[in-house]
């Protein structure tokens, strides 16, 4: 009997680590660590470092060691780096697993039956490492270029934002990336934008036409609000380029920033203005003809609304466009007879 | 993960014996294929494509504004998303392809692709559409098609209020527009709105581990037409400025085409790191005049009338369009590492903005040619920055930055006619203007430290001054262009962070700002009536022809305090909750004009995770703005001497206030049906609020409706109002591994109102100004949508 039994253990056992041996063969294939039968908790540490030694690399280069125990069952599914840019080994600069969480010695030491210590380096939400820890992970490859070389001192990093804050980086779909799903992502911590992006004149972000990083560098930038470009007009004038001129006149606000007039991120009058006709333009001119009259409801009027005229007949230089109705090129114009920006 | 330390209290001989049965025999084929499987599925492209309908219940532009679903009408579901590429399958090149359409029925559809080999090279190409609704409620008796920019009217459609005893002069009770039958036939709706099509190439070349160069190239192409308003002479006797305005509302053409491309060469190095680019935008506009023809008036110089119904000539009117131009931008950015603690990096660019469109035609000229037959226009940017950042202790980090952009406008000043709205197009000029090239220059310092207090806990002091300067080069007789030559903010920000527990984060900050700006009362405006101005004519001097004491608020000197605080606790391992407030404060040291505005914002969410994959979200935002102006009133009013150019006794106030509310709840539950089903739900509220009021509080009394020197009119304006309510469901059924069935109903109400739009209605415009019959967007608009997802 005893004899019969060491001959099926040694079966087990030689039955269990064949097809470790055939997967070995086999890129596409799957590791094995899965067929190994624990008995206790000393031969299953004896088991995982056969096991390591034995297994193949899954996706990155030296993975192996990670991958015998972060493996397809894993969630979140860390297998699928294979999927992004930094799961291409030929590309010479891939980062293999200890790149980012570190070399992890006391996690992969680890025996008994107890909780493995974590790795050097976690990103998770909860995770213990001091965010500029995480972040250098991400820096040690990705911090220079003109992309991201002023992250340091940025509004984000003084912030404590960490990358993985914003950015996924085991899965193909990283939705900060994706203009559909980036506003998200932003609006965890922006939410006074997330708000104004419901009013009834917005840039198209929420239909995932525009987005936030089409005029935004998160990563840190020269200009105001961590606009792309150097100027506030500048990034306008990416799309906007009609409203670039230079004009014969041009419209001193309008030349220096086009915040004056607009905001953003949405508005309650379209488009996009902070204020409306003609209280925007009473902001600034306080003399010219109309400009220095006060225009209110009229409750006798038939405009139900705003005049300073008679019920009859409302002035056309407050109603509609208010002085835009005859103002019309407030963004400079450049007719020769345009002084007034009328034409 | 797989714990493979869990203790199996089994019996040895017949573990051994399950295993070695199952070893040899089963698991290595079956369980084998399955981890193979599973494997391969998480390394291998994700292939996707889905094909389906929808249905749009209502036609409304406002919903289909940005959204593509302009139509009531069963329409496509497309989208797919192909990978492919042997980096994939580990063999020892990095070749990725990609190819992807979304929205493929409807005007926001995109496509893209790419194809790389990582680490060598990359191209892609891409195009996207976008079709920009503005309004499907415009109506107008102007002939030609959206994205012309020539506008006639009917021979028959005859002038309107042609006879000036009926032309309703502010002031003055008059007739209210009568439009014959046949003008009001005339009337045709058109939908207004803008396509863009976007098309797009970048790429990019590694040569090795230190360079490498990257281009990319959009042109973007649009159509269609925005509304503006023009406005001529309308047919009352000339010479009273300001009272013979006709106004049209047009479709102005937006038959553009701008190109940008960016080349940039990139070096790395082991301690630094340099990028030179090469930044280029090129517009064009297909018009550089939009006409029109006045209904006012009948021929093209004349104030005579036409009958409606006869063979009517009408004046001709024109004015500019947006000028094509260019901008061409030399771009060099960089780094160095002078240790791991301390580190430099900057940029410098240098850009030369274009433009030499022609002028628009000769009409309107006021009798004779400009100086120069294009502007010749140049705007040369500067802008450079430096950051020094020093990290030698853990616990501090300190950076310096300086900042510089300068916009120097070198285009030529000159002498141009300048015409009156009340002239006929070819009439003398009334009076001559001078065109103020604007410059600016902004010089920025900022000081910055971060302290690590104690674990958790972090301080960050930084200050920053802003001086700005303004000018221009050149104007015609030298004359002063700007009324704020100067000014210079100091900045101070306070902000602090701590955990204060595991599990609560606590943030707060402070900034407090000062600007001191230079403002000269004496300021003589150099645009309009320039000899007017020089002679000391009315209207014309002092400050830029405001009241004195009036100062327009970007260039006031001003006060700013902000706070804000938030906390974030995760309450427990599902459910985190958070909440945040700012308040802005802004005054304004002016006699005239905003004097002051406050803004606050409080947000509340909070996300309940009952599952890993299910979960239930929850916000509510409510944010108030005010702004408060105080305005000199009638300049001729007895008060005030009869002149503008002194604060005047009376005065009135207008106050803006903007409420906003938000809410939403948004869920993803997963798990239904055995595992098979998902459903996803989204539902969000918002409610925004605008409304003005005007008080003159001088005044015992006010008026209702009077412009009459003695009486101001008050009160309050309706509120601009929004109320927008979204319900999305999405369920989401999984037929087999690769197919899945998704079932979509949204629906969308909006209610709107906006004073705006009674400046705009039949009967009720202004008596000079054509009517459109805009009306503002309600529409409550039911949507469903059936489709089946492959993938593979």
């Amino acid at each position: 009997m005893k004899l019969f039994s060491k001959v099926l253990i040694s079966c087990a056992l030689l039955g269990s680590l064949v097809p470790v041996a055939l997967a070995a063969d086999n890129r596409n294939m799957g590791k094995d660590i899965g067929h190994v039968f624990l008995v206790s908790a000393e031969p299953a540490a004896k088991a995982v470092e056969v096991v390591k030694a034995a297994a193949k690399d899954l996706v990155l280069k030296g993975d192996a060691k990670c991958t015998v125990c972060h493996d397809e069952s894993d969630s979140p599914k860390v297998l699928s780096i294979s999927q992004t840019r930094h799961g291409v080994n030929a590309d010479g600069r891939t980062p293999t697993c200890t790149s980012c969480h570190g070399e992890s010695i006391a996690h992969l030491g680890h025996k008994g039956s107890s909780k493995p210590p974590k790795p050097d380096h976690m990103f998770g939400k909860n995770s213990a490492t001091p965010v500029a820890e995480r972040n250098q992970a991400c820096l040690s490859c990705h911090s220079k270029d003109s992309k991201r070389h002023l992250w340091t001192g940025s509004a984000h990093q003084t912030n404590d934002v960490a990358c993985t804050s914003c950015h996924q980086v085991h899965t193909n779909h990283d939705k900060v990336r994706d203009k559909r799903t980036q506003p998200e992502v932003c609006y965890t911590c922006h939410k006074e934008q997330r708000a104004q992006e419901n009013r009834i004149s917005h840039h198209p972000v929420g239909e995932g036409k525009v987005a936030c990083s089409d005029c935004h560098n998160a990563h840190g930038s020269a200009g105001p609000k961590l606009l792309k470009k150097n100027t506030l007009n500048e990034t306008c004038f990416t799309c906007h380029a009609e409203k670039r001129g230079p004009f014969l006149w041009e419209h001193q606000p309008v030349s220096e920033d086009c915040s004056n007039c607009h905001t953003p991120h949405g508005s309650n009058i379209s488009p996009l203005l902070k204020s409306r006709a003609p209280f925007l333009c009473s902001e600034c001119h306080n003399g010219p003809h109309n400009s220095k009259v006060p225009v209110a409801a009229n409750a006798a009027g038939i405009q139900g609304g705003i005049t300073a005229t008679t019920a009859t007949n409302p002035s056309e230089s407050y109603t509609g466009r208010g002085c835009q109705n005859c103002h019309s090129m407030v963004h400079g114009s450049n007719h020769p007879a345009g002084a007034l920006l009328h034409r | 993960m797989k714990m493979h330390t869990k203790k199996m209290k089994i019996d040895v001989l017949t573990l051994a014996v399950q295993g070695a049965l199952l070893a040899m025999f089963a698991m290595p084929v079956h369980a084998a294929d399955d981890v193979n499987d599973e494997v391969a599925a998480l390394k291998r492209p994700t292939n996707s494509v889905e094909i389906g309908v929808g249905n749009v219940s209502h036609q409304s532009a406002k919903f289909g504004e940005y959204s593509g679903l302009n139509a009531a009408n069963v329409g496509v579901i497309g989208n797919f998303d192909l990978r492919g590429g042997s980096a994939y399958n580990g063999v020892a090149d990095g070749m990725r392809w990609n190819i992807n359409g979304r929205d493929l029925g409807t005007t926001s559809r995109s496509l893209g692709g790419s194809l790389s080999n990582q680490g060598k090279w990359d191209l892609s190409i891409g195009y996207d559409e976008l079709r920009h609704n503005i309004t499907d409620t415009y109506q107008t008796p102007q002939q030609g098609a959206m994205g012309g920019n020539v506008f006639t009217l009917p021979a028959t459609f005859g002038t309107v209020n042609g006879n000036p005893a009926n032309m309703n002069v502010p002031g003055v009770t008059g007739s209210s527009r009568v439009l014959t039958p046949i003008q009001q036939a005339a009337f045709h709706t058109e939908k207004v709105g803008t396509t863009r099509k976007n098309t797009s190439f970048a790429a990019a070349y590694i040569f090795n581990e230190q360079l490498s160069v990257n281009f990319d190239y959009n042109h973007l192409n649009q159509t269609g037409a925005k509304l503006i308003a023009g406005a001529s002479q309308s047919g009352l006797t000339p010479g009273s400025t300001w009272r013979a305005e006709a106004v049209s509302v047009l479709m102005n053409p937006t038959n553009y085409k701008t190109d940008n491309f960016n080349l940039a060469l990139n070096w790395l190095g082991d301690s630094g790191h340099l990028t030179g680019a090469y930044y280029g935008s090129i517009f064009r506009d297909g018009y550089n005049s939009l006409s029109w023809q006045n209904s006012f008036t009948n021929n093209a110089a004349s104030l005579s009338t036409c009958a409606s119904g006869g063979a009517c000539t009408y004046q001709a009117n024109s004015m500019s369009t947006a000028p094509s131009n260019e901008f061409h931008q030399i771009n060099l950015t960089g780094g160095y590492a002078f240790s791991s603690a301390t580190k430099l990096a900057g940029g410098f660019s240098y850009g030369r903005n274009t433009q030499n469109d022609s002028y628009a035609s000769a009409l309107m000229f006021g009798g004779a040619l400009p100086p120069q037959a294009s502007l010749n226009g140049l705007v040369v940017t500067t802008h450079a920055n430096l950051k020094l950042t020093n990290q030698t202790t853990k616990d501090l980090t300190l950076s310096a930055a300086l900042k510089y952009n300068d916009r120097d406008n070198r285009t030529a000043s000159n002498t141009y006619l300048y015409q009156s709205l009340n002239l006929a197009p070819n009439a003398l000029t009334s009076y001559t203007g001078v065109n103020a090239p604007y410059s600016n220059r902004k010089t920025q310092l900022e000081l910055a430290a971060d302290y690590r207090i104690a674990k958790g806990q972090n301080l960050r002091v930084a200050y920053e001054r802003e001086d700005i300067k303004r000018g221009c080069n050149n104007v015609v007789g030298g004359a002063q262009c700007v009324a704020s030559p100067s000014s210079i903010e100091d900045k101070l920000a306070l902000a602090y962070r701590m955990q204060a527990t595991a599990s609560v984060k606590l943030n707060a900050a402070y900034n407090y700002a000062s600007r001191k700006a230079t403002f000269d009362h004496n300021f003589l405006s150099n645009v309009g009536n320039r000899a007017s101005i020089l002679a000391g004519g009315a209207n014309s001097v002092l400050n830029g022809g405001d009241f004195v004491g009036f100062v327009a608020y970007p260039y006031a000197s001003r006060t700013q305090d902000m706070l804000k605080a938030g906390v974030n606790w995760q309450a427990s391992e599902k459910l985190d909750l958070g909440l945040n407030g700012r308040y802005t404060s802004d005054k304004y040291d002016a006699v005239l004009g905003v004097q002051d505005g406050q803004n606050t914002s409080i947000n509340l969410d909070a996300t309940y995770s009952y599952s890993e994959e299910s979960s239930v979200a929850a916000y509510a935002s409510w944010q108030n703005g005010r702004r408060n102006m105080r305005s000199g009133a009638n300049a001729t009013f007895a008060g005030n001497g009869g002149t503008a150019n002194v604060v005047p006794v009376n005065t009135y106030t207008n106050q803006l206030t903007d409420t906003s509310n938000a809410i939403g709840l948004n869920t993803k539950h997963t798990g239904l049906m055995g595992g098979k089903f998902e459903l996803l739900g989204d539902l969000s509220y918002s409610l925004d609020k605008s409304r003005y009021s005007t008080q003159v509080p001088a005044l015992l009394t006010c008026a209702s409706t009077s412009l009459a020197n003695s009486t101001l009119v008050c009160g309050d304006t309706p509120d601009i109002k929004t109320n927008v309510i979204t319900l999305k469901l999405t369920g989401n059924y999984q037929v087999n591994k690769a197919g899945k069935v998704t079932l979509g109903y949204l629906f969308q109400q909006m209610k709107s109102s906006d004073f705006f739009y009674n400046g705009e209605a039949f009967g009720f415009t202004s008596g000079r100004m054509m009517p459109t019959g805009m009306m503002s967007p309600n529409y409550a608009i039911h949507a469903v949508a059936a489709s089946y997802t492959l993938t593979f």
